[in-house]
């Protein structure tokens, strides 16, 4: 069956919540394929693998804040160096548990962030964005 | 001597004082002795003296002049000046830029100094335990404001994951395959996601400096009733904003300000209403706002009407936390704000407030 969307990728350190996203995702039939990185090195090493495989590049990244070694805002401020087929293609949006207002207002400011979800994950939420965005 | 001794240094170009001095009051303090101010500076280098006495008069640097130029580099030990009676002008500088606690004139009368420098090492006292205190509790503060971070996301995290886990479970149609043992795990952990959100608002309602921005209320209202009617979609919203001009005010308190009296306006229902409503009123003015916002829920009983506002206070009808309202009083005494506060079972509840524009 296929989806309304091609890929997504899932970058979270945290695994439980990598495997109920996915899971969300696939059960909600968003998106035909998911990409898991469980760090911010892990998705840019795929992306740069990738660079000109379109058939491989996510359209749409969901990105953790809090990470050991590299966070989310690190992550942000390499892969807006990356090519443009890539930040063009990718869309950015933040998933995070955070109440932490700093990181909710770096999050808001951050012009390759789309959106700031908080976990829990609702797949009406990410529907309606991905309806605006892609 | 005991472990307090109390360590002076006397600076004098006449050693007949120094003498005198020391004949005085070796028994009391632990006494160090310089002819000169360069030689003063030297003993400072050496040892940590917890009162300095300097004379006035004394060839090349005066005492005035000796308190100035250690007035950075040995900021802690109390001074005390000697000096005669016609010196004003010295003593107006000594004052005003020699930071001395205490003058005395020579001759001095011994009981006089003695008490001085018990006074003066008091004072030296109580600065260091101050700063102690300061450097004690900014390190407390620190450690709670790193607790609190934590507390927003390494004991929200698994929370999270956990009621992700339970919206699977309703996704895969799986709620209802263990009796009611999901829909309890789901109440559960609301309630505890809801307790760690309040305890955060209450803790930066007390911390966070209030920061005026412009405020938009159809926007934030919009936002709030978006979040919190997530759960029930059968209520009505009659919202009446008049905005015709800026409004600036403490945006992260107005939003938590109007954020629980939004849910509670939303929780608090009768489960008999078939046509539940939430009425929000609000009247931008130069001076200030005006909020109304009324529900026909299940109401306050006048009894209770006086402590919905302290902390921990819950009817036994409803399962609050208690910290809802509380949290709304608190926030509104930081930014100079007025609740009042009307129900009956007939009607339901309207609370009424205004917070000052301070545009």
């Amino acid at each position: 069956m296929l989806s309304k969307y091609k890929r997504v990728m899932l970058i979270d350190d945290n695994e439980v919540d990598l495997k109920i996203n996915s899971k969300i995702i696939t059960i909600s039939k968003l998106f035909d394929e998911i990409i898991l990185c469980q760090s911010g090195e892990e998705a840019l090493n795929y992306l740069s693998r990738n660079l000109r495989e379109e058939d491989k590049l996510p359209d749409f990244i969901l990105l953790d804040i809090q990470m050991p070694e590299m966070d989310g805002f690190e992550f942000l401020e390499i892969f807006k160096r990356l090519p443009s087929p890539i930040t063009e293609k990718c869309i950015v949006a933040i998933l995070s548990s955070t109440l932490d207002f700093g990181d909710i207002k770096k999050a808001e400011a951050n012009p390759h962030v789309i959106r700031l979800f908080k976990k829990p994950l609702f797949p009406k939420e990410l529907e309606e964005v991905l309806a605006k965005y892609l | 001597m005991n472990a307090t001794t109390i360590r002076v240094l006397y600076i004098d170009d006449e050693e007949n004082n120094l003498h005198a001095f020391k004949a005085s009051f070796r028994r009391q303090y632990e006494i160090y002795t310089a002819l000169s101010a360069d030689e003063g500076l030297k003993i400072l280098e050496n040892v940590s003296v917890q009162v300095i006495i300097a004379d006035q008069k004394m060839p090349n640097t005066t005492g005035v002049e000796f308190f100035k130029n250690i007035k950075h580099t040995y900021p802690d030990p109390t001074r005390i000046l000697l000096t005669g009676y016609t010196d004003i002008e010295a003593l107006a500088d000594a004052i005003n830029h020699g930071d001395i606690y205490r003058y005395i004139t020579k001759p001095w009368n011994d009981l006089e100094l003695h008490n001085s420098i018990k006074n003066a090492y008091d004072a030296y006292k109580s600065k260091i335990d101050l700063r102690n205190k300061v450097a004690e509790l900014e390190k407390t503060n620190d450690e709670l404001n790193r607790f609190i971070y934590s507390i927003s996301h390494e004991l929200r995290a698994p929370l999270v994951s956990a009621m992700g886990i339970v919206n699977l479970v309703k996704m895969e149609g799986l709620f209802h395959s263990s009796g009611e043992y999901w829909g309890l795990i789901e109440t559960c952990s609301n309630r505890l996601d809801y307790y760690i959100q309040k305890t955060l608002q209450y803790y930066k309602n007390n911390k966070t400096i209030s920061e005026n921005t412009a405020v938009d209320f159809k926007k934030l209202v919009s936002d709030l009733i978006e979040l919190y009617s997530y759960t029930d979609k059968d209520m009505h919203f009659n919202v009446n904003i008049t905005q015709n001009e800026p409004f600036f005010g403490d945006a992260f308190r107005i939003e938590v300000i109007l954020g629980n009296l939004i849910s509670n306006a939303i929780k608090y229902q009768k489960e008999t209403e078939l046509n539940k409503n939430v009425n929000i009123t609000i009247e931008v003015q130069p001076t200030q706002v005006n909020i109304a916002i009324n529900d026909n829920g299940m109401g306050i009983l006048n009894e209770h009407l006086e402590k919905i506002f302290l902390q921990f206070f819950k009817s036994k009808i409803n399962h609050g936390s208690g910290l809802g309202l509380f949290i709304v009083k608190e926030a509104l005494n930081k930014i100079n704000g007025k609740i009042a506060v009307s129900s009956n079972s007939i009607e339901g509840t309207t609370f009424k407030i205004t917070i000052p524009n301070v545009k």
